[in-house]
């Protein structure tokens, strides 16, 4: 029952995140979009900008639900999130890098993402030069002081740079799903579909984790592995979601908490609802950016910002 | 039917529009007119209000601008620079010059150690400080900004007072003044396409009702779609660029490539009919000398058989 | 069932080994209690036998083969762990908790069976625990906790379970009520074996008493043949005298109030 509230909440999201906008479109209008018998600047804008940019943001919340949910299960830490060990810093700062080397535009996320790839790899080897493979705080830890060193990265790359450069940078930083293409949708797709299976394949390891590394592995869970194989995963997922829209931020983290709230116990469960939760709260957030303040857009990151602080506000005051 | 409206009202529009870019000649025209040469020891306000007093026509002027840079340059004043910013590329002797950092809030040690006896800084909130502490060293500093056309005559003229090239910064603003009048006078009777000119992608920007780069797209006989924003580089949205529909695109030649094959570009009618033109912004930093034959050039890129020979 | 075999292990960058030389059986059918004081190397042992800690010496044998030649799921279907604290991170079902224990018959993507529900079953029916089935993990006192976890061990369907200091934070009752499943496991054919510091419980359920000292073997045997005033002192380093009281039916140690010195 509740998953048919889920998938009906992703539905419905999708077709709002079409119809509206700038322009807005009757759903009868959204149909001939789609099947191409309409007026052709309606199908335009239905073909090339809405479905491209929804499903794009469809993507991105699924990517970091289901990122966010395992990595906070194998981390038994309900604070993780999927820019844990570095990702968002290092992503940010290898599109920063890019954008201030004025490097064309298709190679700022290509730079984002191997930014996110090289931030994992080094927190891992830091981790691991800490002697804690396994550990989970070892590992947290690695990624703050990775990620920080990112954050001294990015702000000397921007301290001399001139204007537009500055702007560019914290537009990608601020996070939009503006720049959508059905080639970016495809890759995506893939990227993500393929990266949710893993952590699927993984969700009853997860489930055994999180109940503590001791005990996991007097049950024959190999812990330093089946850790490490979701902070890659998760990680993967999130540098995929970074690289197609820049930093959107709270998804990974609340997402899980709400799909917990309504009752998802074990990973499997708790994985595939928080994609689909993930999934419909990124198309909403992309909506909202697009109609609150017009003619201007929000960035993503931004309304998912406003979104999640009373919520965990409100969190906070129940664990009080 | 819409048609027509949109013609007479673009043809209303272009009458007030150019009224005004005939206003801004006008101040050209004044600043040009100058009455009796001026004594090497001169008194100038400058754009944060302070008045400066210059005993001698300084010998080593550091200009932290690129426009004024050019603008001393233009006046014959280049050969006195001792220190420029990190974007002044142009006239290609400026090369020689020490780089002396980016413009804003300069790093005042660095300027100091030129020894020079006249700092043009640019005039924003961002260097008060630094002019601030320049003057607490005994060197001469002016701040000025030149963002729009009107700016350039009157800094021109400013400038023109301080190193004592009064004669040649005259000149300069007349040739100018002369070069846009005519091309204005080219382009009023003919019929001013909407025109959207892409500076950046990632936010969009284009260029906005308060750029220079909209007078000059004016005097060009070209009509913004984004005249009516403010902002010099507003960000904007892709829809609202849909809904606004420009008959043109004006962009680099790299830009025009990507944007005529991009299936998101194709929705405006403009990349449709491959009515993208190449006019390339980084060209005009900001309205130096250059802004006469720049608009003499965009008008030759909006209006190629009207402005043949 | 459970083989020490001369096992030592020596933690980096300590001077002293923190086993050395310790051997002994855990049998089927036996509840055997490794005792000691702090730091005698009684984690250690569990610790050793989960492979978080290197042998340096010595093999642990389970049925006769090397713990290091199984691989660590399999081992787990013949040998459940208790260890000694739990703290769940999330609101877990019990039923579902008891459920993991079927992990190492599982793996990752093997789905329940028949037989997988029957052991879950009989895991709750044998740990009562079938009135908290329903409830979260998160919301169990001490007590039904800990009667929880068993359950899970239980589930695993292994003939040997190993407890480290299952009743520290435990009621008198709830202590007690935890030593007669551990007991009756035993009776059932299961080999037990538990590390404890509560001596004189132990001394009334176990069969084979181990004490261990500074990482070796200072006493083995029955509770009635460790439990010896001058073994104890020495061990223990204070005052103290074994008594035997028939009500209890066996060997208790008491701690005697500090002797003034000179």
């Amino acid at each position: 029952m509740r998953w048919l509230l889920l998938v009906l909440a992703v539905a419905t999201a999708i077709v709002a995140g079409v119809m509206l906008g700038t322009l807005r479109l009757s759903p009868v209008e959204v149909l001939q979009g789609m099947l191409g018998t309409g007026a052709p600047m309606q199908t335009a804008v239905v073909r090339e900008l809405r479905l491209p940019r929804v499903l794009l943001a469809a993507l991105v919340g699924a990517g970091l639900g289901a990122a966010g949910a395992a990595l906070q299960g194998a981390t038994r830490n309900v604070l993780a999130e999927p820019y844990l060990l570095g990702v968002s810093g290092g992503a940010a700062m290898g599109a920063v890098i890019a954008v201030a080397l004025r490097a064309p535009a298709a190679l700022v996320p290509l730079a984002g993402f191997a930014g996110a790839l090289g931030a994992v790899a080094l927190t891992l080897l830091v981790a691991r030069a800490a002697g804690g493979r396994g550990d989970a705080r070892i590992v947290l830890m690695a990624g703050v002081v990775v990620g920080a060193f990112a954050n001294a990265a990015i702000m000397v790359a921007l301290a001399g740079a001139d204007a537009s450069v500055v702007r560019g940078a914290l537009w990608w930083m601020m996070g939009s799903a503006a720049d959508a293409s059905w080639g970016g949708v495809r890759g995506l797709a893939l990227y993500v579909l393929i990266g949710i299976a893993i952590l699927l394949l993984l969700a009853r390891a997860i489930d055994v984790l999180a109940l503590g590394e001791d005990t996991a592995a007097g049950m024959g869970v190999d812990v330093a592995r089946v850790a490490l194989g979701v902070y890659v995963a998760g990680a993967l997922l999130a540098a995929g979601t970074v690289a197609a829209a820049g930093l959107v931020g709270f998804v990974g983290l609340l997402v899980p908490h709400l799909v917990r709230m309504a009752g998802a116990r074990t990973h499997r469960t708790i994985i595939s609802a928080a994609a689909l939760a993930g999934a419909a709260l990124v198309v909403m957030a992309d909506l909202i950016a697009r109609v609150a303040l017009p003619p201007a857009e929000l960035p993503l990151g931004a309304v998912t910002a406003i979104l999640g602080v009373p919520f965990f506000l409100a969190r906070l005051r129940r664990l009080a | 039917m819409r048609r027509t409206a949109a013609v007479s009202r673009h043809a209303s529009r272009t009458r007030r529009g150019s009224a005004r870019a005939i206003a801004a000649l006008a101040v050209l025209a004044l600043a040009a007119c100058e009455r009796a040469p001026v004594p090497a020891h001169s008194v100038v306000t400058d754009d944060f209000g302070d008045t400066i007093a210059v005993a001698s026509p300084p010998r080593r002027i550091v200009s932290l601008n690129p426009t004024t840079t050019e603008l001393l340059y233009a006046i014959g004043a280049g050969g006195r620079l001792v220190g420029r910013t990190t974007y002044d590329r142009i006239p290609a002797e400026v090369q020689a010059v020490p780089d002396l950092g980016p413009g804003l809030r300069p790093n005042v040690e660095a300027v100091l150690a030129t020894r020079p006896d006249l700092v043009i800084l640019y005039a924003s909130q961002d260097n008060r400080d630094a002019a601030r502490r320049l003057r607490a060293a005994h060197v001469t500093t002016v701040s000025y900004k030149v963002d729009r056309i009107a700016d350039f005559a009157r800094v021109t003229e400013a400038l023109g007072r301080l190193t004592g090239d009064t004669a040649a910064a005259r000149v300069t603003i007349d040739t100018v003044g002369r070069t846009l009048a005519a091309t204005l006078a080219r382009t009023m009777g003919l019929p001013h396409p909407r025109v959207f000119w892409f500076l950046w992608e990632s936010p969009l920007l284009a260029v906005g009702g308060g750029s220079f780069l909209n007078e000059m797209l004016k005097v060009a006989g070209g009509r913004n779609v984004y005249d009516s924003l403010p902002a010099p580089s507003p960000a904007v949205t892709f829809e609202d660029l849909l809904r606004r529909d420009p008959d043109i695109v004006l962009a680099s030649a790299t830009t025009r490539a990507k944007m005529l094959a991009d299936p998101k570009w194709r929705t405006l009618r403009a990349v449709r009919k491959g009515r993208v033109l190449v006019f390339d912004t980084t060209i005009v930093n900001g309205p130096s000398a250059r802004v006469g034959a720049s608009a003499a050039s965009l008008a030759r890129v909006l209006h190629p058989e009207a402005m043949k020979e | 069932m459970i083989v020490f075999d001369d096992v030592a292990v020596r933690y980096p960058h300590r001077e002293l080994p923190a086993l050395d030389g310790v051997s002994f059986e855990a049998p089927r059918s036996r509840l055997t209690a490794v005792v000691g004081p702090n730091g005698s190397g009684k984690s250690t042992l569990v610790r050793a036998l989960v492979g978080r800690a290197e042998l340096s010496r010595g093999a642990i044998l389970v049925d006769g083969a090397p713990v290091e030649a199984a691989s660590r799921r399999v081992l787990a279907t013949r040998v459940a762990i208790v260890t000694q604290r739990e703290e769940p991170a999330f609101p877990l079902g019990v039923r579902d908790y008891v459920g993991l224990g079927r992990y190492p018959h599982l793996g990752l993507w093997r789905g329940r069976s028949r037989a997988d529900v029957a052991a879950v079953d009989e895991a709750i029916a044998l740990t009562e625990t079938a009135s908290l089935a329903h409830r979260a993990i998160t919301e169990l006192s001490g007590g039904e906790w800990q009667r929880v976890r068993l359950a899970r061990a239980i589930a695993q369907g292994g003939e040997a379970i190993v407890l480290d200091e299952p009743t520290t934070f435990l009621d008198v009752g709830h202590e007690m009520a935890v030593f007669e499943l551990l007991d009756r496991l035993a009776r059932d054919g299961h080999a037990v074996l538990l590390v404890s510091h509560q001596l004189n419980l132990v001394a009334r359920f176990a069969d084979r008493m181990v004490l261990l000292h500074r990482g070796q073997v200072a006493a083995a045997g029955t509770p009635a043949q460790v439990m010896q005033g001058e073994v104890l002192e020495r061990v223990y380093d204070w005052p103290l005298v074994v008594t035997r009281d028939p009500a209890v039916g066996a060997p208790a140690l008491v701690p005697l109030r500090a002797r003034p010195r000179g």
